[in-house]
């Protein structure tokens, strides 16, 4: 066999092969290789002039047409009011480039390349007690308009963290009962508000009243069913003079002799009015829900419970009325929850002032604008004008309904709940839910799965103390 | 032979073998190296990193910070929700994998005849297969729907009380196993249709000279010859079904519930859970070390254990 003579041809077809996977490989690791770049100390100290035009960028979570109509026209006023700053964003209901919101805004905090400004629907308070934002502190004592008293006191608080403020609650929709005038008009009720039930007895009586079941004892129709929203459970517990966690002495209060009561009551509840089964109950319709194909909004259900954005949200097909939250007999007076839409600056933000300046904007006088031309997601900013209204309420129920609701809803924001403080805000909230499930299931009492949820939320803040 | 080919035959290796050799085997390297390389950042790194967090404290937004075994002693002394995670994750698995196979066995059976319009058949069993998993507990939910679905309204017209389903703590786990055997005995039904098709019709018609009913020649002539098919879909079976997450997840609607009393609360949702709603990497680290040891045991006692039951043709039962 004759050797071939492989060096008679400049480059042979196995030469180049060989040379292709050489270079392939070297691009991999090329790609792989960490970037040259700043370290994100360098960068926050390297900050562009006042003059000197920047371009930040903002995160959100927004998606709906209503969204994509509006926050660029607020985007747009905030350009105009600081034309040495650019900002790019994206109404897509998640970050640029796809994927779930927070897993990747996290990554990018972590990995030092965090965007300028941030939506949040979870508690400044938690992430910046896990060290993912910046303590804005500062900048609220120069700030022209977002100092900490210019918001109401409740929504800031769930921006604050051992005395430092993370972020800015831009909206506070608190919640409310809404109720079925035509129901209650059938069962011979007052549909005024200020006649609506103040307590815990007063609103079970009108249940029973309200009760609807067909011929072979199957409920068509319930009053009120308190235990259906998870977010409002600081409210209950508040309602009845508790606490689910103390902010100041920074401890769980879950299995509270309050709290136990309001479990109790519930059980009685779910026993003289709904049949004591709580899966055969739930069958029935989608309780706890305002929205289309929940129960309230088909008619199954006479009274229900929803926050301030469901006036315009819901799409409610009947005449309702709003009203505050009964109280229980261990409570003094109503309390609302709020849950609120946040704004916030990652750690190592690279343009902290410009992004200070735009979040500021959009928590202030650029979340009245959306709040007028948008949904009804009441301002938690105090400097708004008394007189300002949804202009989508006002088409939906006339201009006395819409100054009215806006009376209603901001007067309401003066008596909140302790809520959204926690910085393990949503461990303890599924925990403190799977807890109500048990109780409301009766596989354990409320002292034994209160207690439990008590231990176990009261562990969890500890160790997450002592790593922060 | 001439001398020359009999001295290129010669196994005494020249040195010019031994460089063409080394040659070719440096060139099989380079080529197969992009794959190597991507195998060893993107798999091989993270398992071992993995192994790493699950010693650590750590939530990705501040260093890891080394505590040992204390992910494991949480997992198995403290946290409720792990072993009521294990608990429903074997449940899942002790029903899902035999009816599974079961299902798929039996719609293979049916499927391997020779009837007009087979291909047909073949086609509409092995759809489902094809279904996007989010897709297809969306379109359960529906079916399973307490009120309007479809099951509901069938057991109301026979005049059986309706079933909670994803609503009742009893009820969550079946239709989560009955969505499982819709999605998933299409492609284990493909592979034992294969099976089926590669056993010799000689045995089969020898079976039936020496007198074997159907029922005969299914269980000494069928079973034993398609029992390695039987092995590789019981393997798979047991890792997927021990990994399910996906169907869990649409059904509760996230991964902070997990329906009614924790009933569908599965392994692999938990870690979800504290990996990417509380941020607990190391803990979750720890769960998926667990399950990654758990899942090597199994599947190391089913192949010992084949040994018994598994026919290989060129060697018998091994």
């Amino acid at each position: 066999m004759e050797e071939k003579n492989e060096t008679q041809t400049p480059l042979n077809r196995r030469q180049f092969l060989k040379l292709a996977g050489l270079a392939s490989s070297a691009a991999l690791l090329a790609a792989c290789a960490k970037k040259a770049t700043e370290t994100p100390a360098e960068v926050a100290t390297q900050e562009a002039p006042p003059a000197e035009k920047v371009t930040i960028s903002w995160w959100n979570q927004f998606s709906t047409p209503t969204c994509v109509e509006v926050f660029p026209k607020v985007v747009q006023d905030f350009m105009t009011l600081n034309p040495n700053i650019t900002v790019e964003f994206e109404i897509s209901g998640g970050p640029p480039g796809g994927g779930d919101y927070m897993e990747v805004l996290l990554a990018r905090i972590a990995a030092g390349n965090p965007p300028d400004s941030i939506t949040l629907w979870s508690p400044p308070s938690q992430f910046g007690a896990q060290g993912a934002l910046m303590a804005i502190d500062s900048y609220m004592e120069s700030a022209k308009v977002a100092k900490k008293d210019a918001f109401y006191e409740g929504p800031i608080k769930s921006c604050q963290w051992k005395g430092e403020t993370f972020g800015f609650p831009a909206s506070a929709g608190d919640g409310n009962v809404f109720f079925n005038k035509k129901h209650f008009e059938e069962a011979g009720l007052s549909t005024k508000r200020e006649d609506f039930p103040t307590t815990w007895d007063g609103i079970k009586d009108i249940s029973t009243k309200l009760n609807k079941k067909d011929d072979k004892g199957t409920i068509i129709r319930t009053g009120f069913v308190p235990w259906t929203q998870r977010w409002l459970d600081p409210v209950w517990t508040g309602l009845n003079g508790g606490q689910v966690f103390d902010p100041q002495n920074i401890k769980y209060l879950i299995d509270s002799e309050n709290n136990v009561e309001l479990m109790k009551y519930w059980l009685t509840y779910l026993d003289d009015l709904y049949g004591g089964d709580i899966e055969a109950f739930n069958v029935i319709a989608t309780w706890g829900d305002v929205y289309p194909t929940g129960a309230f909004n088909l008619g199954v259900s006479s009274i229900d419970q929803s926050g301030a954005w469901a006036v315009t949200d819901a799409a409610l097909p009947f005449d309702f009325e709003v009203a505050k939250f009964p109280v229980g007999p261990k409570g003094t007076k109503s309390i609302t929850g709020f849950w609120p839409n946040w704004f916030a600056l990652p750690k190592a933000t690279p343009h902290p002032s410009e992004g200070f300046l735009f979040t500021e904007y959009m928590s202030t006088d650029g979340w009245v604008t959306w709040y007028i031309n948008g949904v009804m997601d009441i301002p938690a900013w105090k400097g708004a004008a008394p007189d300002i209204y949804c202009k989508a309420v006002e088409t939906m129920f006339g201009l006395e309904r819409a100054k009215d609701f806006h009376k209603f809803y901001t007067d309401y924001l003066n008596d909140t709940a302790t809520m959204w403080t926690s910085p393990v805000e949503d461990f303890a909230s599924t925990t403190l839910g799977q807890a109500i499930d048990e109780i409301l299931h009766k596989v354990k009492s409320p002292e034994q799965a209160l207690k439990e949820a008590q231990d176990t939320c009261q562990k969890k803040l500890e160790e997450t103390m002592q790593s922060s | 032979m001439s001398e020359n080919l009999a001295s290129q035959l010669s196994v005494k290796p020249s040195r010019f073998n031994m460089n063409q050799r080394k040659r070719e085997a440096i060139t099989g390297y380079l080529f197969v190296s992009p794959w190597i390389i991507s195998l060893l950042i993107f798999t091989a790194y993270p398992v071992i990193a993995s192994f790493f967090f699950s010693m650590t404290d750590y939530n990705i937004l501040r260093p890891p910070e080394f505590v040992g075994l204390k992910n494991f002693q949480n997992m198995f002394f403290e946290d409720p929700l792990f072993w009521i995670s294990v608990k429903n994750t074997v449940y899942y698995a002790l029903l899902s994998v035999p009816l599974g196979l079961l299902v798929g066995l039996l719609l293979a059976m049916l499927l391997n005849q020779k009837l007009t319009g087979i291909g047909v058949y073949r086609t509409i069993y092995y759809l489902p297969s094809l279904v996007p998993a989010v897709a297809a507990t969306l379109l359960w939910l529906v079916i399973l729907d307490p009120r309007l679905g479809l099951v509901n309204q069938g057991l109301r017209s026979i005049g059986l009380a309706p079933v909670g389903w994803f609503q009742s703590a009893v009820w969550a786990k079946p239709a989560l196993i009955l969505m499982s055997m819709w999605l998933g005995s299409g492609s284990s039904m493909l592979i034992f249709l294969a099976a089926l098709k590669e056993v010799p019709q000689s045995l089969m018609d020898a079976a039936m000279i020496d007198g074997a009913g159907a029922l005969q020649r299914f269980r000494h002539v069928t079973l034993p010859l398609i029992s390695p098919t039987i092995l590789f879909n019981l393997i798979m079976g047991i890792i997927g079904s021990f990994q399910v997450f996906g169907t869990a997840f649409v059904a509760t609607g996230s991964a902070n519930t997990a329906g009614p009393l924790n009933s569908m609360l599965m392994y692999m949702l938990l870690l979800y859970r504290n990996a990417f709603r509380y941020y607990s990497m190391g803990y979750a680290s720890a769960m998926a070390l667990v399950m990654f040891l758990v899942l090597v045991l199994i599947t190391a006692l089913t192949i010992r254990s084949s040994s018994a039951w598994v026919y290989y043709e060129t060697a018998g039962r091994q």
